[in-house]
């Protein structure tokens, strides 16, 4: 059983640039991304974030199609996000709410696009044709990188359960962990296809 | 007349296991090392004695190499746990490798406190069943042989393939229902696991594969997984390898989907999630960790081997698919159906129920693709795909050794001190398989 897939693969009518799916997602930011038909069902977005843990394992993936070259890319987005918020020796890791404003700083940040000489896989990716596909490109990243980056915090510093005297959950639910959750960040160190955005 | 009961001895490249037929444990289970006072290099060779001949440098006149000595130095050795712990005043070596024996001196001193000490039994009044790796040469069958009868003088002997007797274990289980000695062992034990066709009781050598990820990549992995996650900052660092392979025995178990296993610990984190309790072994000081996703990641490392290792990448089911289409034609549907499982690696909650359900999408896609070739012309009656897990699964190869010598039958194929001594040593070159009556 390889590294597992998007389902999104084969939708056709999904709009490409270069060679990557522009697909739509749920999401509150404006921007150029199409929006979701039915957003009750996981999105993309949703998709990647639920395969990060188990695809950053494997050091082999086979393209199968647009959406995934997209989660790849998401994927490595979010190994990228949890490299910010590791902590460093004299600087521990920010709370909830300094994450979410650094993540989205990340987000919105300067970075390469398919055919720069800073993209890591550029050997797997078409560059876009052209200047207005490029800006395209650009910018229904940027929204789905900040859509993310709003989606991982929220796991990332899931809400507390109250304890009972018994040292079991009670039910109740308190505030933010006041911390990453050491399950998620545990996954900082792999490199999933041993890439990363930043090398 | 009534007899006593055979010896039953399972030397393994790890652990040696034995006990007496009609057991169903082995009494004795240690590691297969011997302790010697003398140094490596006298020994067997010069090569590989660096530490032990630098500790004592060869001084001409030393008494220990005086003749009045000599004879008493021999018997001075430990073997098993008692030779782990001498370890630093003696010099430790194991006789076997890769399954097979290299240092006949050793071994039979290590026979002879096996025996002796803790069997204590008297060779000449017993049979003994001794195991061997498939593949192994007739001479060294021979030699042992020779060990057995010339310097114990034990009434009969018998050398069963460690494989064969795996699958007689797997009798026990209430999945068998009709005993035959067809079908494929999974042996995993520290070191490495053997995929091994077994036909009518023959091994089909030229089939056999090994994969190189057993007990101690997995424990290797664990402590990988901990030591990402920064939960080694609590474990003392000479615990951190006993800490993984307690986790990896007390906690692990085998998941259908790594996903969907993934979202069960996010969605209900205080069932899945589990805490260990340590204690420092010289200090007593206590720590405790989490232990998380290691749970069903570790055993993964079979079916993924990918996420452990960049050189070996084909998962367990393939392998055994590989092993099973290599084997002759007609054998293969009876190999299919009894897949069994031994040795400790193997005994993963729901190990063998992934392995099937593995093995079993492999075969239906060929039969659906060679169907649809066909041009849906021929229908397969499908192939039954069966893995077997027993309770006797951990000390497989020793309980089959133990229910065979068991048998009245044990006695007619085994070969006995008066058959030696009128054909000698290459008696043992002759080899009955036993057990299709039974």
């Amino acid at each position: 059983m390889p590294a597992y897939h998007s389902v999104f693969n084969n939708d056709t009518s999904v709009r490409q640039v270069g060679n990557i799916g522009l697909l739509p997602i749920n999401t509150k930011i404006r921007g150029p991304a199409p929006l979701a038909a039915d957003p009750s069902q996981p999105d993309i977005i949703e998709e990647s974030l639920d395969l990060f843990r188990a695809n950053c394992l494997f050091r082999n993936f086979e393209i199968k199609g647009p959406a995934d070259r997209l989660m790849i890319y998401l994927i490595l987005f979010i190994s990228e996000c949890l490299t910010k918020l590791a902590p460093t020796p004299g600087k521990p890791s920010p709370g909830y709410q300094e994450a979410l404003k650094l993540l989205q700083t990340q987000a919105v940040d300067t970075f390469a696009l398919p055919g720069d000489a800073g993209f890591p896989l550029n050997s797997l990716y078409h560059p876009p044709a052209n200047r207005i596909d490029a800006d395209a490109l650009r910018s229904y990243l940027t929204q789905t990188r900040s859509e993310l980056a709003i989606r991982l915090v929220d796991r990332l510093y899931p809400y507390e359960q109250v304890l009972g005297p018994d040292g079991q959950p009670t039910g109740q639910v308190g505030g933010r962990a006041n911390k990453p959750s050491k399950w998620w960040m545990s996954f900082q160190k792999r490199r999933f296809m041993g890439r990363s955005l930043s090398a | 007349m009534s007899r006593q009961a055979p010896l039953v001895i399972d030397n393994g490249t790890g652990y040696t296991k034995m006990g007496f037929a009609g057991n169903s444990e082995p009494s004795f289970v240690f590691p297969t090392v011997i302790a010697t006072h003398q140094s490596a290099s006298a020994g067997s060779s010069n090569t590989s004695g660096g530490s032990g001949a630098r500790a004592s440098p060869p001084i001409a006149g030393k008494p220990s190499h005086l003749a009045s000595k000599r004879g008493i130095e021999d018997l001075d050795f430990f073997i098993g746990d008692e030779a782990v712990a001498n370890s630093k005043t003696y010099s430790l070596h194991y006789p076997i490798r890769h399954g097979q024996i290299e240092n006949w001196d050793h071994m039979e001193r290590f026979w002879e406190q096996c025996i002796f000490k803790y069997l204590r039994a008297e060779p000449e009044d017993h049979y003994v069943l001794l195991t061997e790796p498939p593949l192994n040469p007739p001479e060294n069958r021979e030699n042992t042989a020779e060990i057995m009868f010339e310097s114990f003088n034990v009434q009969g002997l018998y050398i069963a393939v460690q494989a064969v007797l795996a699958l007689a274990a797997s009798w026990t289980s209430s999945k068998v229902n009709e005993r035959t000695l067809t079908g494929v062992v999974i042996d995993s034990g520290d070191g490495v696991t053997h995929t091994i066709p077994v036909a009518e009781g023959y091994v089909i050598g030229s089939s056999i594969k090994h994969i190189p990820i057993a007990g101690r990549d997995i424990t290797y992995f664990v402590q990988q997984l901990l030591r990402d996650r920064g939960e080694s900052a609590q474990i003392p660092p000479e615990d951190q390898l006993r800490v993984a392979e307690k986790i990896k025995e007390d906690y692990t178990y085998v998941c259908q989907d790594i996903v969907k296993e993934f979202k069960k610990y996010d969605a209900d984190p205080y069932r899945y999630f589990a805490r260990f309790a340590g204690e420092h072994s010289v200090t007593g000081r206590k720590y405790d960790l989490d232990v998380g996703y290691e749970r069903f990641l570790a055993p993964e490392i079979f079916f993924n081997p990918e996420i452990y290792s960049s050189d070996f990448l084909t998962p367990l089911p393939e392998v055994v698919d590989t092993v099973i289409q290599t084997s002759p034609i007609d054998v293969r549907r009876g190999l299919y159906k009894n897949i069994v499982l031994s040795g400790g690696s193997t005994m993963f909650k729901d190990f063998g129920k992934r392995l099937q359900r593995d093995v079993k999408a492999i075969v239906d896609g060929r039969i659906a693709g060679s169907e649809e070739r066909s041009g849906s012309h021929m229908k397969s009656s499908g192939v039954e795909v069966n893995v077997i897990s027993h309770k006797r699964q951990r000390y497989a190869v020793w309980y089959g050794g133990s229910l065979m010598a068991s048998t009245p039958e044990f006695y007619n194929v085994s070969h006995s001190r008066v058959d030696y001594e009128e054909y000698g040593p290459s008696l043992v070159r002759r080899f009955s398989v036993f057990g299709s009556a039974v």
